[in-house]
């Protein structure tokens, strides 16, 4: 395999040096400069190119044809095409080749000691001269001197791949030059014919085997792509494709010099595979090939990738110690990318794993995360790393909410990130940011904006984020619509995760986990509890799980066992929650949700005033941090506690008065259990007044009017002890209004649903 | 092929088809691959069918196998076919390139390579015809030093000796060649020796003076006289060489090998003509005869009469036919010589063994196409050939890469140190690169592989001219003037010094033999740049004209001086003199104007106006004008005579 020389290099500076000639006329110029282009810059610069399909990196002559044979050039009845023919053609002995490439440093621009550059324009008066800093003119130096370097047999090996790769098209030549004889080599023409077949088969005669193959491709276009495979890898988050392996392992097979960035690219692949013996081994390969020429300077970002692996891979005290090497290498080094980049993980890595993070705070390397979210804001800025910038931002926002802050501080922050993402087109943040903002939306309560943010993250963004980013995304909304009840929808969208992302390990977790979530939910819903058990015991059993994911886990958990009306079981395990977020370091919402299950909890045993204080602090904290839907469900809380304290006008004027903003947040379960909250206190209020009285009847009506709302919004998402709990509601008050067949009709109803929910069991 | 008769010609192929067993029986490769190519290239008198000549041989000698030998001297064949497992062993070791191993079958003890062993159960006192001298041997025998030492080698079979003692020998050279290292680095100075000379020498002459005093000198078969040769060769005893080479090819005339050892010895034409006399009257002597005259450069016409007549028994060998074309590349025919080259190149493309003078040839001609396509032929049979490396560097040399081609000379000499040609050319390409120390050193390792080669010894003197070391420039000057002294580029560089030097009377002597040669060869030089100025054929130069007026103008000699400044301009007009057009330079018989031609003009006019011949040198200045090279000085001299003749015309 070649360094760098191909046969397809050599007709594109044919052509280049066909437009030099001002033989490619105006009207063809762009076009054709577009596809010499196109295949001299890194391939992720010009991203139209990856969507076309024909695209390939070895520029077989077929597509030069094609974009060539279109464009008429300035010789009249001559296509592009043909001049290019003529020039290949003309290469017609190895000695020609060394012209070719002696003369290809006539197109460029003479150097300040080459005087004689006037002279050859005078001689040449339509000649383009090349800049030397140009692409183009970058291309012909560079490829002047890598055939400067190449050994001659080396030199011998492209000559001959050159001419099977001009061979083709011997006979489009023929038919334009009938006259001229067109043979491999010039030197093969002049003797008689039994002898030349003799040196021939010397010279050319291992012409069909496979060897000239490995001359079509060269050692910088593999590593090109795999650069390219290496960015996409990093960028997007995902593993190969698995046609791409196979390719890449047919070219690497042909040629000897195995590119080092091979083992990154398996390094990579393997890690996301969850293969975690072989990523180990391959980045320790690669690093141990690079470093022999690349000297120390890349032992940071060695550690770097070490301490992402072990922490992907649960080994987090290890990860630890090589971030920490690492930081402290790349200070060595001034390295600010790589500190700033390692810092910045470290603030997400003890995000998500406090308890390894003790060390790191004792020694000061962060200093608290306010502190450490300011440097790194200064650092970007200073080094001009704009996608961390916009990050810092969004983990300022982040923590702000989290910590139950200023909603316009967060809003401030992602308004900042967002005019960054635009202004310094970071695209691939854009997708982090708009999630932040769904997020944030859907603490307001305002579900349909969140709604909105992820749809328009998913159809606009989707294809520059990282596929984990999206995956997340996707989730999130699956869930968002399974809390309205919409569960074919959401398991519909759980579906579309594309393959491709799942065959990351990591993002199969969250996907599998999330999709769990969502069928124990609609288990427990519909009364399947031991399902429910079962899909329950699954998810433990998967032992890394994202502490949002977790917490949810555990709050179904609890609801679980609040169905069974085991009611101590839960309340255990609150307890061990609530010790497990101890150390005041977790989101407000989650604190707030634990609160409000306590106070629920209080309110399922009968015991509903022991949890006035904690619904009462849970409705203060969600209202200094503006989580209005964890709000509104600590107000039902409170209206319990008051209902049971038989304080019903304060409760209904309490409940009434949420109640718009209830329905605003679209998640049908608090919907519905604020109309059962208010329909109790209705109730209680028509408990109040005179039997027979027409207030009573009034309320009596308003209440069942409130039971039928929460019927319904029960049974948008199915939940069968909820619907049931209504119809015996409703049963009861309509034998208190002495209609025994309407309550009868509705005791039936409630046996049917029970019958339904069985058989579906 | 109406050269040879069927018997004859079956007779030869025999023996050189036994040659080719022999040879490889005692792994001299070379010389089995030259004689097996030998006994090919006779005609084929089988005009039944085209089958494949080999078994045309095979059917008629067919009665002993051809893989062993069989030996006619009984006691020879008794020993052999004692020592055959072990032979075999042996052999099979030194095809295994395990010298060291092959040599211990049948010489266990290393032989001596400080003092004599002292006791020697037969120690002889006879003295053997030749007298044995030699640097190899001991430089203080304590005692007899007129007397050969005692024989030390086993009896054994003069085959498995051979064997074992050409094995001690390559795997001294072996080691040489690793002590050696890198090619011009400091420990390749020539001065590391094979260490196994000195015991070869010892044990040799000990053998050889043992046989002679037992009476058996006449059943010696020719192998270990060869080695003894070339054992002698390499320790400088050349005459010695010469005699034991001599008995060797007397014995056994068909290991060619023996005779290029032989022709290495004679470093001029002279020394072989003296010795052709005491050679055998056969057709090896005559192969070797016309070998000999090609690389001393006898390209006359009795060379080519007698390679003609081997080529009338030999009507398809490569070799002779390679010859010829050596033979027209001396004369400087090159178109011919090419057409030889390339008809060979496409016989047998992986014949590499002309390639490098093909590809000199090449150069010369400025044939890069085909220079680059001879190179691509031979990289595709072996890129590890001394001969690949050395057409290869030649392409490069001519693409003026010099650095490249320095490397591939370089590669050619890690392969083989005694390829002359990438010595040679190697430094050609140091000159180039200025590196003239460098230069200087692969001249003379080229001198020291092979002194009859004159490039080497131009190269030097060029070197040193350069570094303005005029004496020794004229020294090797001289050297090669005498191996091509019909060249006049050599006595034009041999005049050049002796100016150089302040002896213009040997200078004008050397210039003249230049102008002398000049007439006898057709056209110039084959040497270095092809694109010498040379002039047409039939003229003289008028370069070396101009430099024998100078000489003359040194000499005070005016008038003469004078005279050759006339002959030089006479030759703008060429031999016939009458030519007007002397515009049309290059083309016509004459050179046209130029600079030198001009400068010989501008001498006349001042000469002229020197001696008063005022309305001369106004013509002279006047044509000085046309000629367009120093106008400038013309325009001032015809100032000058215009002020003159104005000065001098109310008294004229």
């Amino acid at each position: 395999m070649s360094r760098y020389l191909t046969p397809s290099k050599i007709a594109l500076l044919a052509l280049i040096s066909l437009y030099t000639d001002s033989f490619i006329p105006s009207a063809a110029t762009i076009p054709i400069l577009s596809f010499i282009v196109s295949y001299l810059l890194p391939i992720d610069s010009c991203q139209d190119i990856t969507s076309q399909s024909n695209f390939s990196l070895t520029l077989p002559i077929d597509s030069l044809r094609q974009s060539t044979i279109g464009h008429p050039s300035s010789i009249p009845g001559r296509t592009v095409w043909d001049l290019l023919l003529n020039y290949l053609w003309k290469i017609n002995s190895f000695d020609a080749l060394h012209l070719f490439f002696d003369d290809i440093s006539l197109l460029l621009e003479k150097s300040y000691e080459g005087q004689d550059a006037q002279e050859l324009n005078a001689s040449r008066p339509r000649r383009t001269l090349l800049s030397r800093s140009s692409p183009l003119g970058a291309f012909v130096r560079r490829s002047q001197v890598e055939f400067t370097r190449l050994q001659f047999h080396d030199g011998i090996t492209l000559w001959k791949g050159f001419i099977a790769y001009r061979s083709p098209t011997i006979a489009s030549w023929r038919r334009r030059h009938p006259g001229v004889s067109a043979s491999i080599d010039v030197n093969l023409q002049e003797e008689p014919i039994a002898p030349e077949k003799l040196v021939r088969n010397v010279v050319y005669g291992d012409f069909d085997s496979l060897s000239l193959k490995d001359a079509n491709i060269s050692t910088a276009d593999v590593e090109n792509l795999l650069e390219f495979q290496v960015d996409q890898m990093q960028k997007m988050g995902n593993r190969l494709p698995t046609e791409f392996k196979a390719q890449i392992q047919s070219i690497i097979h042909t040629g000897v010099t195995v590119p080092s960035l091979l083992h990154y690219v398996e390094f990579l692949d393997a890690w996301r595979a969850g293969d975690y013996l072989t990523s180990f081994d391959s980045l320790h390969r690669y690093f141990d090939y690079t470093m022999h020429h690349k000297d120390r300077t890349f032992y940071q970002y060695a550690l770097l990738n070490l301490a992402i692996l072990q922490a992907d891979f649960g080994c987090l005290s290890e990860a630890v110690v090589a971030m920490k090497e690492a930081i402290s290498t790349a200070r060595e080094n001034n390295d600010m990318g790589c500190l700033n980049y390692s810092l910045s993980w470290l603030y997400h890595f003890g995000k998500e794993h406090p308890k390894e993070m003790a060390e790191i705070q004792r020694k000061g390397v962060l200093g608290t995360e306010r502190e450490a979210l300011a440097f790194l804001k200064a650092k970007a800025k200073e080094s001009n790393m704009w996608s961390l910038l916009s990050t810092t931002l969004l983990s300022e926002a982040r923590l702000s909410l989290s910590d139950g802050e200023n909603v316009t501080l967060a809003f401030e922050n992602i308004t900042k990130a967002s005019h960054l993402n635009i202004v310094k087109d970071v695209v691939n943040a854009t997708g982090s940011q708009m999630a932040m903002q769904s997020s944030l939306f859907s603490r307001l309560g305002v579900s349909y904006q969140a709604t909105l943010y992820q749809d328009m993250f998913v159809e606009c963004y989707a294809g520059q984020s990282p596929a984990e980013d999206v995956m997340r995304c996707t989730c999130k909304s699956s869930m968002m619509l399974a809390l309205n009840g919409r569960y074919e929808d959401a398991l519909a969208r759980m579906e579309d995760v594309g393959q491709e992302a799942l065959r990351t390990l990591k993002h199969y977790h969250y996907w599998a986990a999330s999709l769990g979530l969502l069928k124990l939910q609609n288990h427990l819903h519909r009364d399947h509890l031991i399902a429910a058990d079962q899909v329950l015991s699954q998810l433990r059993a998967s032992q890394q799980l994202e502490s949002d994911v977790s917490f949810t886990m555990s709050t179904l958990e609890i609801d679980l066992h609040l169905r069974r009306c085991d009611y101590s079981t839960a309340m255990d395990l609150l307890e061990n929650l609530v010790t497990g977020m101890d150390d005041g370091e977790t989101d407000i919402l989650q604190r707030v949700k634990i609160m409000i299950l306590k106070a629920q909890i209080y309110d399922k045993s009968g015991i509903a005033q022991k949890g006035f204080s904690v619904a009462l602090r849970a409705a203060s904290l969600a209202h200094k941090a503006k989580i209005l839907p964890a709000l509104w469900e600590a107000i039902g809380a409170i209206s319990r506690v008051l209902i049971s304290m038989k304080e019903f006008e304060a409760a209904v004027r309490l409940m009434e008065s949420i109640m718009p903003q209830v329905l605003e947040c679209e998640n049908c379960n608090l919907a519905a259990q604020s109309f059962s909250h208010l329909a109790d206190a209705l109730m209680g209020l028509a408990g109040d007044a005179n039997a027979e009285s027409l207030q009573r009847k009034e309320r009596l009506t308003k209440a069942l009017e409130q039971i039928d709302r929460s019927f319904d919004e029960f049974s948008r998402i199915e939940d069968v002890r909820g619907q049931c709990e209504m119809m015996a509601k409703r049963a009861t008050i309509m034998h208190l209004n002495g209609d025994p067949v309407l309550a009868n009709d509705c005791a039936a109803k409630y046996l049917d649903i029970r019958k339904a929910a069985k058989e579906l069991n | 092929m109406a050269g040879v008769s069927k018997e004859k010609a079956d007779t030869i192929r025999g023996q050189l088809q036994d040659a080719v067993v022999q040879c490889s029986e005692r792994c001299l490769y070379q010389s089995a691959k030259w004689a097996a190519e030998m006994a090919l290239s006779l005609p084929e008198f089988d005009d039944s069918d085209s089958g494949s000549p080999m078994e045309d041989v095979d059917s008629q000698t067919v009665p002993r196998p051809s893989s062993i030998s069989s030996n006619p001297d009984p006691e020879e064949a008794r020993k052999e076919a004692k020592e055959f497992p072990l032979y075999l062993l042996a052999k099979s070791y030194f095809d295994c390139r395990e010298f060291d191993r092959c040599a211990a079958v049948f010489l266990p003890t290393a032989l001596p390579r400080g003092s004599p062993s002292e006791l020697s159960p037969n120690r002889k006192t006879s003295a053997s015809p030749e007298t044995l001298k030699g640097k190899g041997k001991d430089p203080a025998p304590v005692e007899g030093s007129v007397l050969p030492p005692p024989n030390t080698l086993p009896d054994l079979s003069q085959k498995s000796l051979f064997l074992a003692l050409y094995a001690k020998y390559m795997s001294g050279e072996k080691r040489k060649g690793e002590e050696s290292e890198t090619i011009l680095g400091p420990a390749d100075g020539g001065s590391i020796v094979n260490k196994e000379l000195v015991g070869l020498s010892r044990s040799l002459e000990g053998w050889l003076a043992d046989r002679q005093a037992k009476g058996l000198g006449h059943t010696n078969q020719g192998w270990l006289e060869y080695l003894y040769g070339i054992v002698l060769a390499r320790g400088k005893t050349e005459d010695a060489a010469k005699i034991w080479l001599l008995a060797s090819v007397r014995r056994y005339p068909y290991n060619w090998g023996a005779w290029l050892e032989l022709g290495a010895l004679f470093g001029k034409l002279e020394e072989l003509r003296n010795f052709q006399p005491e050679l055998p009257q056969d057709i090896m002597a005559n192969v070797f005869l016309l070998h000999e005259s090609q690389t001393l450069y006898q390209t006359d016409n009795t060379t080519h009469k007698a390679l003609t007549q081997l080529q009338s028994i030999f009507p398809r060998s490569h070799f002779l036919k390679t010859e010829r074309a050596l033979l027209y590349y001396h004369a400087n025919d090159h178109q011919e010589a090419e057409s030889i080259f390339s008809a060979l190149l496409h016989e047998d493309p992986h014949r590499l063994d002309s390639f490098a003078d093909y590809s000199n040839l090449l150069f010369v001609m400025e044939a890069r196409p085909r220079l680059a396509f001879l190179a691509q032929s031979a990289t595709a049979t072996d890129k590890f050939r001394p001969e690949t490396c050395c057409v290869v560097g030649n392409y490069y040399a001519m693409k003026s890469e010099h650095e490249k081609a320095a490397i591939y000379f370089r590669r050619a000499l890690t392969l083989d140190r005694n390829f002359l040609a990438a010595w040679i050319l190697l430094g050609h390409e140091y000159v180039e690169m200025k590196n003239t120390h460098a230069a200087i050193e692969s001249y003379r390792r080229a001198v020291d592989v092979n002194r009859k080669d004159y490039r080497a010894w131009y190269g030097l003197g060029q070197t040193y001219e350069v570094l303005e070391m005029h004496l020794y420039a004229l020294f090797y000057y001289q050297r090669a003037a005498s191996l091509r002294p019909y060249d006049p580029k050599m006595w034009h560089a041999v005049g050049k010094c002796f100016d150089k030097t302040d002896r213009p009377l040997h200078s004008i002597k050397a210039y003249q033999r230049a102008l002398g040669a000049g007439t006898y060869y057709d056209s110039g030089s084959s040497f270095g740049s092809g694109a010498s100025h040379e002039p047409p054929s039939g003229g003289l130069n008028p370069e070396i004209l101009y430099q024998i007026a100078l000489m003359h103008e040194k000499l005070r000699d005016v008038d003469e001086a004078a005279s050759y400044m006339e002959l030089t301009m006479a030759q703008e007009y060429g031999p016939g003199g009458d030519n007007e057009s002397s515009g049309d330079e290059q083309r016509g018989p004459g050179t046209g104007a130029t600079i030198t031609t001009s400068e010989a003009r501008r001498w006349l006019a001042k000469w002229e106006f020197g001696r008063g011949n005022l309305s001369r040198s106004m013509e002279l200045a006047n044509e000085m004008c046309q000629d367009g090279f120093e106008v400038e000085e013309a325009k001032a001299l015809i100032r000058d005579l215009k002020a003159r003749t104005e000065a001098h015309k109310p008294f004229g």
